[in-house]
């Protein structure tokens, strides 16, 4: 089954708004391209386009939450986390219960840099009580979705617009704060999460036995505890994201690491501190050394394979 | 219901408002004097802190938070002498309001621009519910240079939310300087007409004129959101704070003026 993060995303908030009258979906003139249109198409007087004005759109979502509701506030992760000042004031510091959907995050294609968002979990985290998901394929992404609209927490979900091919397994189980081992290996880890923890699965599936893979799906809340657990059995540890390395995944696994001085070896592997270019995904997983050919290359030498 | 004693409820609330900024050491106290009438009326006349399911107050300009806790500490809905905990650590009463610490507050604000995007989704949400809740924001006269609150003006006026009615605390003057000197505003009514609302300009200090609106916006069947300029006086009620901006917030209010500023009052 091959299906576009964001499509599973739509095509479940849709499904799940049937039995879930709490849940309502916010457009900023996105929709189609957020695939909130599914639920808009299905749920018309739960559905609100604001139009182009993502600020008003953070708070409206604030009020519609605190009068009982559950609100998907969604559009590209770009625009509506750059929407920092109406987020922290309207829905952290008043605990909301909305769930803001950034869509695109990544590399995004020939749209470019003011588009693609590779800043978006650095400036995501540090909100209090925010909780951060990023689906890794449409199997997780229906698990996460049926998980949010239950939740009453503030929740960012970061949600590709790259199809993937179902790799996790059937009986896979998303669970909130734990990190999911999807293969094991030896002294070598790799960690990732979203659409390029696919790149790095089939990467190192060329590579053998020893390298382990770790979907790092929950981005916050991490339970330290059982993260360490499954870090100490590792010596080489490499992360990979399409986000900068300023403030992302690499960034939470080498404060972990410190924090418990953890012996490891670690590379942090990323996008640098700079926009990215315009071009088609493809060439720009290649550009940007994400691609599963250059992940290979890059892990045989970190690995010394 | 706004009689005499309303007169009084209200100079009393104003005492509580410069003694609780005394004692905090610091505080908004201009523009928490501008609005007292204001909030007391639509705290009186609008909110039934009683019901459940009920009429909101949005307190956009959040820096008056010290007006809404004296009123409310007015209704005895505070703890025996908890104004003097404001802005001070574990105290319900932070220096802007909020919301998991005191739950009579219907939103946490302080940056400003934002409440009445909040008061859209409380509207949103109370049609969602049947439930023909109204919803009360106040705003500052200088917070409507941000631009999410022309965001929310034309979302109001697009889907003509008939249970919304916008308060501006019209003191003319800002955090450094008067409004004329800062942004002037320019047919500031004709821009909200344009948007789809009613507007009314009142003396945001009368009692009467406050509550005839209030009343009907409560009862009538309104074909339009409202918006009514509130012209007021920065620092209301105390001669030497009265227009004057270096009392737009205070440090370390001194004793002879805190003695002065109460003797006014009583």
């Amino acid at each position: 089954m091959t299906l576009s993060i964001r499509e599973a995303f739509g095509r479940e908030l849709a499904r799940l708004g049937k039995k879930n009258k709490k849940i309502v979906a916010i457009s900023c003139d996105l929709k189609d391209a957020c695939k909130l249109s599914f639920f808009f198409e299905k749920f018309p007087k739960r559905s609100f386009e604001v139009g182009i004005a993502e600020a008003n759109a953070v708070g409206i979502a604030a009020g519609l939450s605190m009068s009982g509701f559950r609100p998907f506030l969604a559009s590209f992760a770009s625009f509506i986390t750059g929407k920092n000042i109406e987020i922290r004031t309207s829905i952290s510091y008043n605990k909301c219960g909305v769930v803001i959907v950034g869509t695109h995050g990544g590399l995004i294609g020939p749209d470019g840099a003011t588009q693609s968002s590779v800043q978006d979990i650095a400036v995501m985290r540090s909100l209090p009580y925010f909780e951060i998901i990023q689906p890794s394929s449409p199997r997780e992404t229906k698990q996460i979705i049926n998980y949010s609209s239950l939740s009453k927490k503030p929740i960012y979900l970061r949600i590709a617009r790259n199809e993937v091919t179902e790799f996790l397994p059937k009986n896979y189980k998303f669970k909130i704060g734990l990190p999911s081992l999807i293969k094991r290996g030896k002294r070598n880890l790799v960690i990732s999460s979203g659409p390029i923890l696919s790149n790095c699965f089939m990467a190192v599936k060329k590579l053998g036995n020893n390298i382990g893979v770790l979907n790092l799906s929950s981005i916050k809340p991490i339970n330290e505890k059982y993260i360490i657990r499954i870090l100490k059995n590792y010596k080489n540890i490499i992360t990979v994201e399409d986000h900068s390395i300023i403030g992302g995944l690499g960034s939470i696994i080498a404060e972990i690491i410190a924090k418990n001085n953890l012996n490891k070896n670690l590379k942090i592997h990323g996008i640098k501190d700079d926009f990215v270019d315009s071009d088609t995904p493809s060439s720009l997983e290649k550009f940007y050394k994400l691609d599963i050919k250059s992940l290979e290359k890059i892990f045989k030498k970190f690995f010394r394979i | 219901m706004l009689n005499k004693s309303a007169l009084n409820y209200c100079k009393n609330i104003r005492k509580k408002i410069i003694f609780s900024i005394y004692y905090a050491r610091s505080g908004h106290v201009g523009p928490s004097l501008s609005c007292v009438e204001l909030i007391y009326s639509i705290l009186k006349l609008g909110i039934n802190y009683k019901k459940k399911n009920r009429n909101k107050f949005v307190l956009s300009k959040g820096h008056a938070a010290p007006t809404l806790y004296a009123t409310l500490d007015e209704f005895n809905l505070l703890k025996k002498n908890e104004l003097k905990t404001l802005r001070k650590v574990k105290s319900r009463l932070q220096g802007h309001p909020d919301k998991k610490k005191l739950n009579l507050v219907d939103t946490g604000t302080g940056a400003l621009g934002q409440g009445l995007s909040i008061s859209i989704g409380y509207s949103l949400g109370s049609k969602l519910l049947n439930s023909n809740n109204k919803i009360f924001c106040l705003l500052g006269d200088g917070e409507i240079q941000e631009g999410q609150i022309w965001e929310s003006a034309m979302y109001i006026g697009a889907h003509n939310l008939k249970n919304i009615i916008v308060f501006i605390d019209g003191n003319k003057f800002q955090n450094e300087r008067s409004i004329a000197e800062t942004l002037p505003e320019k047919n500031l009514l004709k821009k909200w007409e344009s948007f789809g609302f009613k507007t009314m300009r009142i003396n945001g200090h009368s009692l009467i004129a406050i509550e005839k609106i209030i009343k009907s916006f409560l009862k009538s069947k309104n074909k339009k959101p409202i918006l009514v300029y509130c012209d007021t006086i920065k620092g209301k009620g105390v001669s030497f704070m009265e227009n004057n901006n270096k009392f737009h917030s205070v440090k370390d209010l001194s004793e002879e003026n805190y003695r002065k500023a109460i003797s006014e009052l009583s």
